[in-house]
């Protein structure tokens, strides 16, 4: 068997390396590992116009998303806002740069490199595959899709601005705006994104 | 590449099961393509290859003792300092909680516990017995390991809530002494405590655990 036919009728589980044979499969439908019950592979949908669309979608969003303010309240005549990113400069000047950092990292920076690493990636496969250095530069990438997909905590970030709107509407009264609602659209955006998003399927355009 | 002589490791349902090893393949860990062992890197993505990262269990646990460490220290220490009216309260992520219960916000009480108790300490439990399963091969159905494995990977990241929260919270409320909301110690250690235990899960190669245990508990 030459190694080509070997990647292409056999998987290797990841979690327990199990050899499994590779079959067609009816969509929707995930092959799970037999021994350990990992996922190994599913149908690869994975349009590549849809993933432009929601890619720009995204882009567009980002934006308001981090400039008008997510969270508003108003104490005594006195009136508050925030962004995400202030939030996480806000902690930073306190002296917890950690904690600055971890929480601009997972909900501003990582979401804004994994949306233009995608589109990148779109506009390569679309348009300038056969080019050595685009395929180079497609390859690393991809080798960075699984860090930056992991980075992303946009959907913990929407559910901690609900839960400290109802904490601080206690004492104070809580306004969300047009912020809040971007925001609450990029997550949703980027939960379709990264389900169209197929990175076996992205890695497989380099083969042929 | 010459053929070699090929032994199932186990046959269920008179199917021989094969692993990579033995088979001389294995996955690229970056693309997941599946390599011929002799090969040195990946040929598609040019990555290292390895069959197996023995060091991965030493250095999972070491992670996950520092994490421990740390998660004792973001329990004892206050999360929050909060100035209401000149009096300043500390708040440590268990008194955090009980606050909410007190103030009847059940269901964001659950929420904020999930998130800052029990995740955090049901993944340093869980990687614990996961690990000493690898190193001293216990007698434990490795299925479950394997599923309690891929739950904590998922549920690992939601911890984070906490600290968005905390974020928000002081950048909001900071009517000097009126009403202040500051970050205290603990909350660095929290964040370290999320990404230690991250990495000690991200960094452990899974497939040791099936190699070792192969040729006594493989029933369950």
């Amino acid at each position: 068997m030459t190694e080509t036919e070997v990647s292409q009728c056999q998987v290797l589980c990841r979690s327990c390396d199990l050899v499994v044979q590779k079959r067609a499969l009816p969509s929707r439908v995930r092959a799970l590992c037999p021994r350990c019950h990992t996922a190994l592979y599913d149908t690869p949908y994975c349009s590549i116009n849809g993933m432009l669309a929601l890619c720009i979608a995204a882009i567009l969003l980002f934006l308001p998303a981090n400039t008008l303010s997510v969270i508003e309240i108003h104490f005594f005549g006195s009136i508050r806002n925030t962004t995400a990113m202030h939030a996480a400069i806000a902690v930073a000047q306190e002296g917890y740069w950690i904690v600055g950092l971890a929480v601009a990292i997972s909900a501003v920076i990582a979401p804004l490199l994994l949306i233009s690493s995608i589109f990148i990636q779109v506009c390569i496969a679309k348009l300038g595959l056969q080019n050595p250095f685009w395929r180079q530069i497609y390859t690393l990438l991809l080798k960075r899709q699984e860090l930056l997909s992991q980075l992303t905590m946009l959907e913990i970030y929407v559910l901690s601005f609900l839960v400290s709107a109802f904490q601080l509407s206690d004492f104070s009264d809580v306004h969300m705006g047009m912020g809040t609602f971007c925001f609450t659209m990029l997550f949703i955006v980027m939960i379709f994104l990264q389900r169209e998003y197929n990175l076996e399927h992205m890695w497989s355009l380099l083969d042929d | 590449m010459t053929k070699q002589v090929l032994s199932p490791i186990a046959v269920t349902d008179a199917k021989p099961l094969y692993t990579g090893i033995s088979l001389g393949l294995c996955f690229c860990k970056v693309c997941r393509k599946v390599n011929y062992v002799s090969h040195s890197h990946c040929t598609r993505c040019h990555s290292t290859l390895a069959t197996r990262n023995y060091a991965s269990v030493q250095q999972s646990w070491a992670l996950l003792i520092t994490a421990f460490a740390l998660l004792i220290l973001a329990n004892i220490y206050p999360i929050t300092l909060i100035t209401n009216r000149g009096v300043v309260t500390n708040d440590t992520i268990f008194s955090g909680t009980v606050h909410l219960v007190k103030t009847d916000m059940i269901p964001i009480a659950i929420i904020v516990f999930t998130a800052s108790v029990l995740v955090p300490w049901l993944k340093i439990i869980g990687l614990a017995i996961y690990l000493t399963a690898i190193s001293f091969n216990l007698p434990v159905s490795k299925k479950k390991l394997m599923v309690g494995f891929h739950v904590i990977e998922w549920i690992g990241r939601w911890s984070m809530l906490d600290l968005f929260v905390i974020s928000i919270t002081v950048a909001l409320v900071n009517m000097g002494q009126l009403l202040d909301a500051k970050p205290a110690p603990a909350a660095t250690a929290f964040a370290l405590v999320i990404l230690l235990t991250q990495l000690a899960a991200k960094v452990l190669d899974t497939r040791l655990l099936w190699d070792r245990m192969e040729t006594e508990h493989d029933s369950k």
